[in-house]
C-alpha cells in the first residue's frame, strides 16, 4: 500500500484520496486538500467546539453523518461531503440559525463578510422556515473599540476562545443558559472593569454582525472599502495588517492573516493605534530650522532662535521655528554636517540612538552605518523593557 | 485492620439485639416532606418522656428511604419477640400510639426521673397514655406481602427499613465493606474489571453501556493519574433513584465507588452531587469522614498499600452536569457544557486524565456483585440487560415509590401488580420512560419487557429510572410540552440544535395546543423534531425530542384532533 510514512494515514475524501498525519481531524484534512466544508463556529488557530454543526459529513459505515471537525481521520475512512442529506440538513440548520438572527443584511455593516449571510445565500435559505423568536436585543457601546450587538450573536463561541486561549484574557464567556445563553463580561460589567485588553481579535474572529469596530459602523459596504496591507510598525514582530479604507480615510483595521506571522490576530496598538494617520500634528516631511534655512539662501528673512525654550511654549507652532525641504536638501545638510563633526571631533563625537519600533532589518542597517559609515560604536536603542 | 472493623460490625451487631424496640422513622426527603420531621421529633421526645435512654430498651432510628413513598411518613417497628410492623401515614398522633402500643411498659416508667417542672414531657406523657386508647394505628399497618413488594427483587435497596444512613457499625453490621476487603485481598484489579463485566452490569444512568468494559479501557491505559467520579447529579422530572440510594446507604456508593478505583488504578475520586440533594451531601460528607477515621479511606485503605481519597463536588444547578463530559467540565471549574466525544473519559477525561464515571445505582450494585458473584448477579434479568433496576414509580398510580425490579419484567407487572393500577375510573394510557430523554409507551406495549433494547425500540430510552405513569385524563400533546419546556431551560445554549431548535418545537406545540395549528404543523413538527435529534451535539439534545416524536408516534391522532378542533370551531358554535 505505497509508501510506508511513519504516522501517515490514507482516506478518501469525495472520491478523493489523501494522506494526513494520523491525529487530524477530517475538517483540516479536507481543508488542506482544497474541499471545502461550511462551518461557522471552527477557527483553525482555536480549540474545537462543534457547536454550529454546519460541517456535517457522510462516513461510511456510520448511520448517521457526524460533524468533521471533531472526528479523527482513520485509515482507510470513507467520507462524503456534499450529499442531498447533507445539504438538507445544512439547510436546516441555517434556517434555524436566521430564525434566531434579524435579516436585516440591506442595512447591516456586517453585510458582504458576514458568514451567516454567505451561507444563507449559498444554501438559498431566504427566510426561515420557522418562526422567528430572536432571544436577545441587548446592544452594548461601553467602550471606544467595539460594540456588541447581541441580537446578531449565533453564539459561535469564537471570541470566547480566542480571548482565552490566543490572548489569555479571559474576559469573557457563556452566561445564563440555552435560548438565553449570551456572551458576557463577570457579572456583565462594563468591558472595561473586566480583564478585557481591547486587542479586538474578538471582533475579528466573529462571523458575524454581533462584535463590530465603533470606527466602522454607516461607514459603507464592505465591498466598497479598499483593503491595504502593510505590516505594523508599532514594534519589530511585523504583523500582517490590512487596513479597510473608503475616501482615503482608514475604517478598521484587521489582520492580513498570514500564519507564519500573526495569523488572525493582532494587539491593541496595531488593531486600534492608527488616528495618528490623520493628526494634524504629523510631520510628513523634512524640515529645517529657519535661521539654518537663511543661512543655506532658502529663506530670506534672517531668523534668531528665540532665548526661551521651545518646550516652555504651550504648543509650538511649526511653521514658526521650521521650514520645509525636499529630502534631497535635508539629506545633503545631514551629510554635510555629520562630515565636518567628524573631521573636526573625530567619530565618537557622534552618537545614534535607534527606535524599538524598527525592524530587526532596519537596526541592523543603523548600526551597520555607524560603525562602518562613521567610524563609532555609540549605538544605542531605546527600548529598556 | 480487618479485624477490627469487623469487631465493630460484631458489637453492633449484639448491641441491636439488645434492644427491646427499634422503631425506624423514615428520614428520606420524600417522607420530610409529607411530615417525618415532626414524627420523628414526637417519637425521640415520646421515648425521653417514657425515661428511656435511647441506647437501653428502645432506639429510634433515623432511616433512609423504604420505597412506598406514597404511604409516606413511613415507620417501622422491630421487638426483641421478632414482630416486625410497618406503618405508613403516620402523622404525630399517630406516632403516639406507636409509642403507646410498643413500648415495653415496664418499672422503668415509673421511675421518672425527668424535672416535675417539665410541663411539655408531662404532657405528652399524658398524651401517649390518652393514646393507648385509640384504635387509628390498625389501619395503617402495611403488610410485607402487599405486591408493591412481593414483587420486587432488591439488591440496591436490600437493606431498606433496617440501615441507619448515618452509622458506619450499622453498615459494617450489614456486611459492609466486605466487598472492598475482598477485592484488595484476593484479587486483581483485572480480575476485579471482569467481573463486572461478567455480571453484565450495565450504566444505570441510562445509557446503558458495559461498566465491567468502561472499567477496563481506564484501568488498560498506562497513566498513573486516573481518576473515578460518581455521576450523582440526578435530574430527570419525577426521579429520585440516585437521590435515595444516598440518602439511605451512602457507604455503599462510596464502597462502589472505591472499588471502581482500586479496578481501574484511581486514587482519586469525586462524587458529583446536585446541590438540591443537601441530605444526600451530608450523609455522603459524614460517610467520608467515618470511614477516614477508621482507616477504611485515605493512604492505606484497610492496611493495604491501596490508596483513596473522595471528595465532593457540588453541582451549581444545570441538567446538563449529569452529562459526563460537562460533569468534568465542571469538576475543572469551567462552565458544564458537553464536550464532542471521542475522546471518550476513560482516555481523556478529568485534567485530561483516564476517567470512569459511573452513575450512583451502577456503583452501588458493585459490592453485592463482588460479594456474590457475577454469576448470581448475571442469573437474574434478562439475556442483554442483567440484574435489576431501580425505579422512581409516579404518576397516576395506586402505589407509588421506589421500585426495584428485575430487568425484564413487564410494564404490565410494574404498574397493575406492584402499582396497583390506576386508581378511581380513569384508564392507563402510557408509562413514560427516561424522563426528558424518554418516551410515552402505550398501552398496546404494556406487555413489552423492560430492558434496555426493547424500550429503545419502542422510541423510548430505560434512563436513569424515572417511571411516570399517565391515566387518559391527561393531553399527550401537553404532557410532550411539560417535558419540551423542560429540555428549553435545560439547554446549555452551545449548539444550535438544541438551543434554537427546541424552543421552535415548544413553538409549534404551543400553537397547536393553543388551537391555531394547522395540519401542516404537524409535519413540520415531526421534521424539526428529526432534525433536532440527529444534529445536536450531546445526549440532552439528540434525546429532546423523543417526548415529542414517541407521542406522535402513538397518540398522532391527539395532534390531529387539536387541529381539528379549530377547523370545528370556526363555526358557529363549533
Amino acid at each position: 500500500m505505497g509508501d510506508m510514512e511513519v504516522g501517515m494515514i490514507t482516506l478518501t475524501i469525495d472520491g478523493k484520496t489523501v494522506r494526513v498525519p494520523s491525529g487530524t481531524s477530517l475538517l483540516d484534512a479536507a481543508l488542506s486538500h482544497e474541499i471545502d466544508i461550511p462551518r461557522l463556529c471552527f477557527h483553525p488557530e482555536l480549540s474545537v467546539s462543534g457547536g454550529c454543526r454546519m460541517c456535517v459529513v457522510e462516513v461510511e459505515g456510520k448511520e448517521q453523518p457526524t460533524v468533521s471537525c471533531g472526528l479523527e481521520c482513520q485509515e482507510g475512512m470513507v467520507t462524503n461531503t456534499n450529499s442531498e442529506q447533507l445539504t438538507k440538513m445544512r439547510k436546516d440548520i441555517i434556517d434555524l440559525f436566521v430564525s434566531d438572527h434579524p435579516l436585516d443584511c440591506v442595512t447591516c455593516d456586517k453585510a458582504g463578510s458576514c458568514l451567516l449571510q454567505k451561507y444563507a445565500y449559498e444554501y438559498g435559505v431566504k427566510e426561515t422556515s420557522f418562526t422567528e423568536i430572536i432571544s436577545r436585543s441587548l446592544l452594548q457601546d461601553d467602550n471606544p473599540f467595539f460594540i456588541r450587538d447581541h441580537k446578531y450573536c449565533i453564539l459561535c463561541g469564537r471570541c470566547v476562545r480566542v480571548c482565552d486561549e490566543i490572548v489569555g484574557a479571559h474576559a469573557i464567556d457563556f452566561a445564563k443558559r440555552g435560548f438565553e445563553a449570551n456572551i458576557a463580561t463577570p457579572f456583565d460589567g462594563p468591558m472595561i472593569d473586566s480583564s478585557c485588553v481591547f486587542c479586538g481579535n474578538c471582533v475579528q474572529v466573529c462571523p458575524t454582525a454581533a462584535l463590530m469596530p465603533v470606527s466602522r459602523i454607516n461607514r459603507g459596504r464592505e465591498w466598497e472599502l479598499e483593503r491595504i496591507s502593510t505590516v505594523c510598525g508599532y514594534c519589530g514582530v511585523g504583523c500582517q495588517i490590512e487596513y479597510a479604507v473608503k475616501d482615503d480615510e482608514i475604517l478598521y483595521a484587521r489582520s492580513a492573516g498570514d500564519p507564519s506571522v500573526n495569523g488572525d490576530f493582532l494587539c491593541t496598538k496595531g488593531r486600534y493605534g492608527w488616528d495618528f494617520v490623520r493628526n494634524d500634528d504629523r510631520l510628513t516631511q523634512p524640515l529645517i530650522r529657519r535661521d539654518l534655512a537663511h543661512e543655506l539662501g532658502i529663506t530670506d528673512e534672517p531668523w534668531e532662535a528665540p532665548t526661551t525654550s521651545p518646550l516652555a511654549v504651550r504648543r509650538p507652532k511649526v511653521d514658526d521655528y521650521f521650514v520645509p525641504v525636499s529630502w534631497e536638501t535635508a539629506i545633503d545638510i545631514v551629510c554635510t554636517r555629520f562630515a565636518e563633526v567628524v573631521e573636526n571631533h573625530g567619530p565618537d563625537a557622534i552618537m545614534g540612538l535607534a527606535s524599538a519600533r524598527c525592524t530587526n532589518e532596519e537596526n541592523y542597517l543603523f548600526q551597520k552605518f555607524f560603525r562602518a559609515g562613521i567610524g563609532t560604536n555609540n549605538v544605542d536603542h531605546c527600548a529598556r523593557l | 485492620m480487618e479485624e477490627k472493623l469487623k469487631a465493630l460490625g460484631e458489637k453492633e451487631l449484639a448491641r441491636q439485639a439488645e434492644v427491646e424496640c427499634r422503631i425506624f422513622c423514615c428520614t428520606s426527603t420524600a417522607c420530610l416532606a409529607s411530615g417525618s420531621g415532626e414524627t420523628l421529633q414526637i417519637l425521640e421526645q415520646g421515648v425521653q418522656a417514657q425515661n428511656y435512654s435511647k441506647d437501653d430498651f428502645t432506639e429510634i432510628v433515623q432511616i433512609g428511604c423504604m420505597g412506598l413513598c406514597s404511604q409516606g411518613p413511613l415507620v417501622r417497628v422491630e421487638t426483641k419477640d421478632q414482630s416486625d410492623f410497618v406503618y405508613g401515614q403516620i402523622d404525630s398522633e399517630l406516632a403516639l400510639q406507636i409509642l403507646a402500643k410498643h413500648l415495653p411498659t415496664n418499672s422503668h416508667s415509673t421511675t421518672l426521673v425527668s424535672k416535675p417542672d417539665d410541663a411539655d414531657l408531662e404532657q405528652l406523657r399524658s398524651n401517649i397514655k390518652a393514646a393507648r386508647k385509640k384504635r387509628g394505628l390498625v389501619h395503617r399497618i402495611i403488610s410485607p406481602d402487599l405486591p408493591f413488594f412481593s414483587n420486587q427483587i432488591r439488591i440496591v435497596l436490600r437493606e431498606t427499613g433496617q440501615l441507619n444512613p448515618e452509622s458506619l457499625p450499622d453498615y459494617l453490621a450489614h456486611n459492609g465493606y466486605k466487598a472492598l476487603y475482598k477485592v484488595l485481598q484476593t484479587m486483581e484489579p483485572e480480575q476485579v474489571c471482569d467481573e463486572i463485566l461478567q455480571s453484565g452490569l450495565r450504566g444505570r444512568g441510562g445509557a446503558g453501556f458495559p461498566t465491567g468494559q468502561k472499567w477496563n479501557f481506564a484501568r488498560e491505559a498506562k497513566v498513573d493519574t486516573k481518576y473515578v467520579i460518581a455521576n450523582c447529579d440526578e435530574g430527570d422530572p419525577g426521579a429520585y433513584m440516585d437521590r435515595t440510594i444516598m440518602e439511605f446507604n451512602p457507604h455503599c456508593v462510596l464502597e462502589g465507588l472505591m472499588i471502581a478505583g482500586y479496578a481501574t488504578g484511581a486514587s482519586s475520586g469525586y462524587l458529583y452531587i446536585r446541590a438540591e440533594y443537601p441530605i444526600a451531601i451530608d450523609r455522603i460528607k459524614k460517610a467520608i469522614r467515618d470511614a477516614r477515621r477508621k482507616g477504611i479511606i485515605g493512604k492505606s485503605v484497610m492496611g493495604t498499600d491501596f490508596i483513596f481519597n473522595p471528595d465532593i463536588r457540588i453541582g451549581a444547578g444545570a441538567f446538563v452536569c449529569g452529562e459526563e463530559t460537562a460533569l468534568i467540565r465542571s469538576i475543572e471549574g469551567m462552565r458544564g457544557m458537553p464536550r464532542m466525544r471521542p475522546p471518550y473519559p476513560s482516555t481523556s477525561g478529568l485534567w485530561g486524565k483516564p476517567t470512569v464515571i459511573n452513575n450512583v445505582e451502577t456503583l452501588a450494585n458493585v459490592p453485592s456483585i463482588i460479594q456474590n458473584g457475577a454469576r448470581w448477579y448475571a442469573s437474574i434479568g434478562t439475556e442483554e440487560s442483567k440484574g435489576t433496576k431501580v425505579f422512581a414509580l409516579t404518576g397516576q398510580l395506586t402505589n407509588t415509590g421506589l421500585i426495584e425490579v428485575p430487568m425484564g419484567i413487564t410494564l404490565r407487572e410494574i404498574v397493575y401488580e406492584i402499582g396497583g393500577g390506576v386508581p378511581g375510573k380513569a384508564e392507563f394510557k402510557a408509562a413514560q420512560t427516561g424522563g426528558p430523554s424518554g418516551g410515552c409507551i402505550p398501552a398496546s406495549h404494556l406487555d413489552t419487557p423492560v430492558d434496555y433494547e426493547s424500550l429503545q425500540e419502542l422510541g423510548s430510552i430505560m434512563g436513569s429510572g424515572g417511571l411516570v405513569i399517565i391515566d387518559d385524563t391527561t393531553s399527550m400533546p401537553e404532557f410532550a410540552r411539560f417535558f419540551m419546556d423542560f429540555c428549553v431551560d435545560e439547554s446549555c445554549g452551545k449548539c444550535v440544535p438544541c438551543r434554537v431548535g427546541t424552543v421552535q418545537i415548544r413553538a409549534l406545540l404551543d400553537k397547536l395546543i393553543a388551537g391555531h395549528g394547522e395540519i401542516e404543523d404537524i409535519d413540520r413538527l415531526e421534521r424539526i423534531c428529526h432534525l433536532v435529534k440527529n444534529t445536536s451535539l450531546c445526549g440532552l439534545g439528540q434525546s429532546a425530542p423523543n417526548p415529542v416524536l414517541s407521542t406522535l408516534r402513538f397518540f398522532r391522532e391527539e395532534y390531529e384532533d387539536l387541529v381539528a378542533t379549530e377547523i370545528a370551531s370556526g363555526g358557529p358554535d363549533g
